[in-house]
């Protein structure tokens, strides 16, 4: 009568102890927010986030042979799965340093003592003086990370679709925690909230259509069936089109662009080098899995329109990030031009455009982290000075931070020397190596334009007097020393010894399907 | 079906004639409306004013409203669970486990920092 | 009973299904106010939810009963109060033009879809759920078996979304209390102490004239009582006048220069309660 009882799923939990580490890291993190009392949360949680995530790091180096499809090929731990999932927890144990630093506001850390006190009101103050500290984000962090790993490995489109909302969710709220500038920082959060609630919807929906032309979520049926049947254009373009929609957003690039500025103004420095490192990453592994794996078959529909965006994006960010007279804002419009050099090289749909972008993604991840960090420790009493102007003369006040500002700088001009002359250079060979000059002329006039708003941070920092009242950068803790250290090395290392790194990236293969 | 014959005709009758009275009064009863009468009614006593905006809720209850949703979602996987409970191995009542465990711990969570106390 | 035919009943659901949800839909556009259009959308959901367990997939209505018209009607519900029933927003536009770029790409952007699903979708062979359905005894046993097998980390990872939720809406809705709780004690020590009227208010006075709410009532000497009428009446000036004929003769009646008997005044037209008079 009744059907046989079926047989368990096969599930290699060796295989997803990264993923096991970073989740029960996050659950056990709000049971201890749960049991424990205000002064124990905090030694708990950083042991809980750098243990979680340094740990994950290690099983990854010593799974990284064990390559497959896992959990009933819902994800896909392959070559550039785990680079993807090991620059992340990379970035994430930096930016964890960052979020951890107590010295540079003299509250406290970055964020709000309570994010649900009314901004200015007698609690704020009240909760400031006794010392609260918000020690939620961190389970909160462990959680985004987590989404973040399953993104870039997911293998079908629901865990794609969950995975990006187990990593926005905890994006959104950490962005409104500012501990300065609170209105800033909650209507940065709103903004980034809406407007990314809207492109998941977009995604939603690009996923529907893929769903109803192939009769599933699998990227490998959806690529057989492109195989099989190139017909039925209309879901599969529609599909394809919403698809890239959600995921260009979180990327950044134009025209779903609008939230950056905003977003990247507002949050507290940490979680903004969180977004615009980790995040990017993030969205071009996703964005990298899907379109090489699922829709390689339709590589004509999507190529020129990832040309048109990459363009557009290149040059919009460099054009714009030129009349910011904000440092943040500046950033935040460089970024979005990085993200159209990065896209050169997803548009190639070549393994070569594979590993310039997995390497620019390296290089970019960790100068952003370093530039994050600086931008938190020049500041003054009411918070983080990202007007221009106030960063004249920080050559000769803090010379040691200017200087590794200026590298950061020079990296993102792609100077040579640096992480960004190596990666640039890759992502415009890849491209020429499939005839795509026009892109390549695209992309070296806005490096041009783009060197011009990077050299001309330095020129301030070095060449211009200092305004009255702007103090020199202030003396943090040890983690944000490090956090900073590293960068800059990577910074250094990635453009003066480059083939180890680009070695390992080439090792790696390409995506399972 | 004879047998239930009288109830619906009882049932029509009732219906009918509830209607049938209210209908009638609107026609006959005189109209004669001042302020007490088109008040709301409140045991008797006059109607409290509403405050300015229409009377919003503290955005406490945002915490109760978190939770029902929370526990909603957890019926529509339990639903099929349960309907499929005697073909499902062993495995799927751990992951189940596992689920619930995962999400009683923002509940209790919400519990330990008093965020269903009502004050 | 004669048998019927099933497809004849399944076009009756259809049709009457169909028209309740589009009566839904206008409704929720053409509603004045944010509550009935909630309202309205409920009609919509569990039209919608009935047409999908008639077409053979009772999970899905039933998920459309739980988590719609329950939960996200509820979160719906919830957001209007937040904001206030009778809040409105501003119509006036911020970016010039938008209202209208924003309806034609909305327009354009529907009918491409529409024609492109239409198109795609014309002459392909409806399958049917019957398959599907009957294959491990029935539609929720078939579901649960792919949902706990093929979908099982999809089905685990939901928890984790579900708990940053939760997280997050504690984080930002929840006002940790940093002083301590004021116990029953010193509650009752600050009223009866800081001079508020420890006892009960005295009740306005009543006559069964009206809705006596707003008549004050007369203390022993004949003067107005104003804590007998509630605040909000005394501060939009609501107080009824005291009839002062009144008064003179209960004083009159109290020191025994008049006695109980047939009224000796005419009564006094209540001015509120003359008929028609809405205010």
């Amino acid at each position: 009568m009744n059907p046989e009882v079926m047989t368990a799923p096969s599930i290699d939990y060796i295989a997803l102890l990264p993923y096991i580490i970073v989740g029960a890291a996050g659950v056990i993190g709000v049971i201890v927010e749960a049991f424990v009392g205000r002064n124990g949360r905090r030694p708990i949680q950083l042991v809980l986030a750098f243990g979680s995530l340094i740990g994950a790091f290690g099983v990854l180096v010593v799974n990284r042979t064990t390559l497959g499809l896992q959990a009933e090929g819902a994800i896909a731990i392959d070559g550039p799965g785990i680079l993807f999932m090991g620059l992340i927890l990379l970035l994430a144990i930096l930016v964890a340093l960052l979020m951890s630093e107590r010295q540079l506001d003299p509250a406290g850390d970055a964020f709000a003592p309570r994010a649900s006190a009314l901004p200015g009101s007698d609690d704020e103050r009240e909760l400031t003086t006794r010392g609260y500290f918000q020690t939620e984000i961190w389970p909160l962090f462990l959680f985004s990370v987590f989404g973040m790993m399953l993104f870039v490995t997911a293998s079908n489109l629901l865990v794609l679709f969950i995975a990006l909302e187990i990593m926005s969710l905890p994006l959104y709220l950490m962005a409104g925690m500012s501990r300065r500038r609170r209105l800033l920082s909650q209507e940065a959060a709103l903004k980034y909230f809406i407007l990314g609630a809207f492109s998941s919807a977009f995604l939603l929906f690009g996923i529907a259509l893929l769903y109803g032309y192939s009769g599933s979520v699998e990227f490998s049926v959806i690529a057989d069936a492109l195989a099989a049947e190139p017909g039925q254009t209309a879901l599969v373009v529609g599909g394809v089109a919403l698809l890239s929609v959600g995921l260009l957003f979180k990327i950044g690039a134009v025209p779903f662009h609008a939230w950056v500025p905003d977003v990247y103004q507002g949050s507290p420095a940490p979680v903004t080098a969180f977004m615009a490192a980790a995040v990017k990453v993030t969205a071009f592994g996703a964005l990298l899995r899907v379109m090489y794996v699922a829709l390689g078959g339709v590589r004509w529909e999507w190529e020129p329109l990832l040309w048109i965006i990459a363009g557009l994006t290149m040059l919009f960010g460099s054009v714009v990030a030129i009349a910011q007279t904000d440092m943040k804002r500046m950033i935040a419009y460089s970024s979005i031009a990085q993200a159209g050099f990065i896209l050169i090289g997803v548009s190639t749909a070549t393994a070569e455009g594979l590993y310039a972008s997995i390497f620019y993604l390296v290089a970019y991840g960790f100068t952003t982290i370093g530039i994050f960090a600086i931008i938190a420790m020049v500041r003054d009493a009411g918070g983080e000075m990202t007007r221009l102007d106030q960063w004249a003369g920080l050559g000769k006040r803090s010379p040691l931070v200017a200087v590794s500002f200026g590298i950061f700088m020079f990296a993102l001009a792609s100077f040579p020397l640096t992480s960004g002359f190596i990666a640039k250079f890759l992502v415009f060979e890849s491209a020429l190596a499939v005839d795509n000059l026009g892109l390549v002329i695209v992309g070296v006039i806005a490096s041009v334009m783009a060197a011009f708003f990077y050299i001309r941070v330095v020129v301030i920092m070095f060449f211009r007097e200092p305004v009255e009242g702007s103090p020199a950068a202030a003396v943090p803790s040890a983690t944000t020393t490090l956090a900073l250290a590293v960068s800059a090395a990577v910074t250094v290392i990635l453009g003066v010894l480059p083939e180890p790194v680009i070695n390992l990236i080439e090792q790696a293969g390409v995506f399972l399907r | 079906m004879d047998a239930y014959a009288p109830i619906l005709v009882l049932g029509l009758l009732a219906a009918g004639f509830a209607v049938f009275s209210v209908t009638l009064t609107t026609f006959t009863g005189p109209k004669r409306y001042n302020r007490a009468k088109v008040d709301a009614y409140e045991c008797g006593i006059e109607p409290t004013p509403q405050p300015m905006g229409g009377g919003r809720f503290p955005v406490k209850y945002y915490l109760t409203a978190m939770m029902f949703i929370i526990f909603d979602i957890e019926i529509v996987f339990l639903y099929p669970w349960a309907v499929a409970f005697d073909q499902l191995p062993l495995f799927v009542f751990l992951a189940m486990m596992l689920f619930l465990f995962n999400l009683t711990v923002p509940y209790v969570y919400e519990w330990r920092r008093g965020g269903l106390d009502w004050d | 009973m004669t048998s019927t035919d099933p497809s004849a009943a399944e076009a009756v659901v259809f049709w009457v299904c169909a028209f309740l949800s589009v009566v839904g839909g206008i409704g929720l556009i053409l509603s004045r106010r944010a509550v009935h259009s909630a309202l309205w959308v409920a009609l919509t959901m569990i039209s919608l939810a009935v047409l999908y367990i008639a077409n053979a997939a009772p999970f899905l209505g039933m998920v459309q009963i739980i988590v719609y018209t329950g939960a996200v009607m509820m979160l719906f519900l919830f957001v209007l109060m937040v904001v206030g029933v009778d809040s409105s927003d501003s119509l006036v536009e911020t970016l010039r033009g938008q209202r209208v770029a924003g309806i034609l790409l909305a327009v354009g952007f529907g009918l491409l879809l529409a024609i492109g699903l239409g198109s795609a979708l014309n002459g392909v062979p409806v399958v049917g759920l019957d398959g599907a359905n009957g294959e491990y005894g029935g539609n929720v046993e078939g579901l649960a078996r792919l949902l706990f097998s093929e979908y099982v980390l999809a089905f685990e990872i939901v928890a984790g979304l579900l708990v940053v939720a939760a997280l997050g809406a504690l984080v930002l809705a929840h006002r940790e209390r940093w002083q301590p709780r004021r116990t029953q004690r010193e509650i009752s020590q600050e009223r009866t102490r800081g001079g508020i009227h420890p006892a009960p208010l005295p009740p306005p006075g009543v006559y069964a004239r009206h809705n006596a709410v707003d008549t004050p009532a007369l203390l022993p000497d004949g003067s107005v009582a104003d804590i007998s009428v509630p605040g909000p009446l005394r501060a939009r000036g609501d107080l009824r006048p005291v009839d002062t004929a009144a008064v003179a003769e209960t004083a009159a009646l109290t020191s025994g220069e008049a006695t109980y008997g047939p009224a000796k005044r005419p009564v006094a037209d209540d001015p509120g309660t003359s008929p028609g008079e809405p205010s």
